[in-house]
């Protein structure tokens, strides 16, 4: 390796790094042919250096992990049996949630074929949030595929060699996705029977020390419309009230106009919902929700409020994939809206199994040679 | 069947494969063996003591090689971990400039040095290239804890490059 003088060394490392990394960043084939080939020759060495160390592993979590894992076993125990009531009724819920979303012709992630596989390792790098999973290529999965575990999203394909296939993870910088925001209604507290309520002056006296607050129908000045109610009658209806039959919108026939509807669009007590960009921020913090609109109609966002995402051509995932929920909320002046800190419903330090949809975003596709 | 020998017996050969195998113990045990929450950089180390082991140009280019197979395994941009190795190699090799008959200590300060100072470029050269949220407190601990872990082990790391980077029939 002799004979080189010391700038030119220099030179060529500096120029070759300048290349590879150009190429790189262009998305080059031959970079992406080097690192399969590469992965072809390194992963069976990898695979036998993996069962040799496999012992020194596991004492070395036996070492540094063992009261956490024994605390983490309790705590799942109680958890266990407080979710699986949970789970069969939701299970019936989200059941009927594709059943309406398939006779509204709507996607739904039932409809969408995936492959589930298993991490078998993650980054070894301190500046990079990614986990290699035990499936690839022939199992389907394609660059950009959405993942996600039992809990929620944990991030999309960045790589896929045959039996392999890397994720970024939700939580690294380069990772984005658009998101809705569920905005719960404000907590409602139900009233018990003791409880008077004074609708003139809107005050609340209560018995009871649980309730702290109290829904009360807003008044409107408008005659015989109640807001919050589906159908509203004009005063002379109250005479003759419509049957359940004919209260469509706008049934008012010439020379019969003493009776007339005010239809109030349904869907009013629904969450609202607003769209974001979901972003990562790197190891130990939490990401963020960026550009969601000061909407007065969206209200208040509440902590807590579940992140969704929102779905469409251009999106990296599907529909109504859970992502997390509210953590913190910062607020900005002027226009700009808050932004979101996004607490992860997936765990990400402890990833096991993982399913991968086989969707492949619009924008992740190979153009056409 | 001797040429085969004779590719095996070239420094870059056994450099490859060696790197090889560090590699896949950086993938595999010093990935999931966190202290303080940090991977140790096995690779990182090759390269530092490559360079006090063979000087500053061959530490360069044995640095280089490591970083290339090191980003042919990770997400970042080809390139970038092959430029920041071989300016650590570089780095470590420059001990024996400025350093008269290095003593085993004096090798493993330089080498906890460079090998820190690898951990600071690298979230340096990835803000470079676009990538954000890598520059935070965090790469501190990260330096820390790679320098001390690697300046401990720099003697039998060292021994194995002037191995590995020997020419064939030259002293060892």
């Amino acid at each position: 390796m002799g004979g080189l003088t010391r700038r030119r060394v220099i030179a060529i490392l500096a120029l070759t790094s300048i290349l590879l990394i150009t190429m790189d960043l262009r998305n080059s084939s031959s970079v992406s042919s080097a690192r399969r080939l590469f992965g072809a020759i390194f992963h069976p060495i990898e695979g036998a250096t993996r069962v040799l160390t496999t012992p020194i592993n596991n004492i070395w979590h036996g070492i540094t992990d063992y009261g956490d894992v024994s605390q983490d076993n309790k705590r799942l125990k109680d958890l266990i049996a407080r979710q699986e009531g949970a789970t069969i009724a939701n299970i019936a819920g989200v059941r009927e949630a594709q059943e309406l979303l398939a006779l509204n012709g709507l996607p739904t992630l039932a409809g969408i074929d995936s492959c589930t596989g298993q991490v078998v390792g993650q980054s070894p790098s301190n500046f990079s949030q990614t986990v290699e999973i035990n499936r690839g290529r022939r199992c389907g999965i394609r660059v950009g595929m959405p993942v996600l575990n039992a809990a929620g999203l944990i991030g999309k394909v960045t790589e896929s060699l045959d039996d392999r296939a890397v994720v970024m993870l939700i939580t690294d910088p380069a990772y984005s996705l658009s998101v809705k925001i569920v905005n719960q209604p404000p907590p409602k507290v139900t009233v018990p029977n003791n409880v008077s309520v004074s609708p003139e002056n809107q005050t609340t006296t209560t018995t009871s020390t649980t309730t702290t607050t109290t829904t009360i129908a807003p008044k409107s000045t408008i005659p015989g419309f109640t807001p919050g109610v589906t159908i509203a009658t004009l005063p002379n209806a109250s005479q003759n009230p419509p049957s359940s039959e004919s209260t469509v919108a706008g049934d008012i026939r010439p020379g019969q106009g003493n009776v007339s509807q005010i239809t109030v669009p349904p869907g009013a007590n629904l969450p609202l919902r607003e769209t974001g960009a979901l972003e990562g921020r790197g190891l130990s913090r939490n990401p963020i929700v960026r550009f969601i609109e000061n909407q007065p109609r969206f209200g208040v966002v509440y902590i807590g409020s579940p992140i969704v995402s929102s779905g469409g051509a251009t999106s990296l995932a599907p529909p109504d994939i859970v992502v997390g929920t509210v953590s913190r909320i910062i607020s900005r002046s002027g226009t700009l809206g808050p932004l979101l800190e996004v607490k992860v419903a997936a765990n990400l330090e402890s990833l096991n199994f993982v399913r991968v949809l086989l969707y492949q975003p619009t924008t992740e596709r190979p153009s056409a040679p | 069947m001797n040429r085969i020998l004779a590719i095996a017996q070239q420094p870059l050969t056994r450099l490859f494969l060696v790197a090889l195998i560090v590699l896949s113990f950086q993938t595999t045990i010093f990935n999931t063996m966190r202290p303080f929450g940090v991977c140790l950089q096995v690779m990182l180390l090759l390269s530092t003591s490559s360079g006090l082991a063979r000087g500053s140009e061959i530490g360069a280019i044995a640095g280089f090689i490591i970083g290339m197979m090191y980003d042919l395994v990770l997400s970042t941009p080809l390139g970038l971990g092959a430029v920041v190795f071989a300016l650590v190699g570089y780095l470590a090799g420059m001990t024996n400039s400025f350093v008269h008959q290095p003593t085993w200590w004096t090798k493993m300060l330089l080498a906890g040095a460079a090998s820190g100072l690898g951990m600071l470029f690298m979230p340096l050269a990835l803000t470079i290239v676009g990538r954000e949220g890598v520059m935070n407190r965090h790469i501190l601990v990260v330096a820390l804890v790679v320098g001390v872990t690697n300046a401990a082990v720099t003697i039998p790391a060292e021994r194995l490059c002037r191995w590995v980077l020997a020419e064939p029939g030259q002293a060892r």
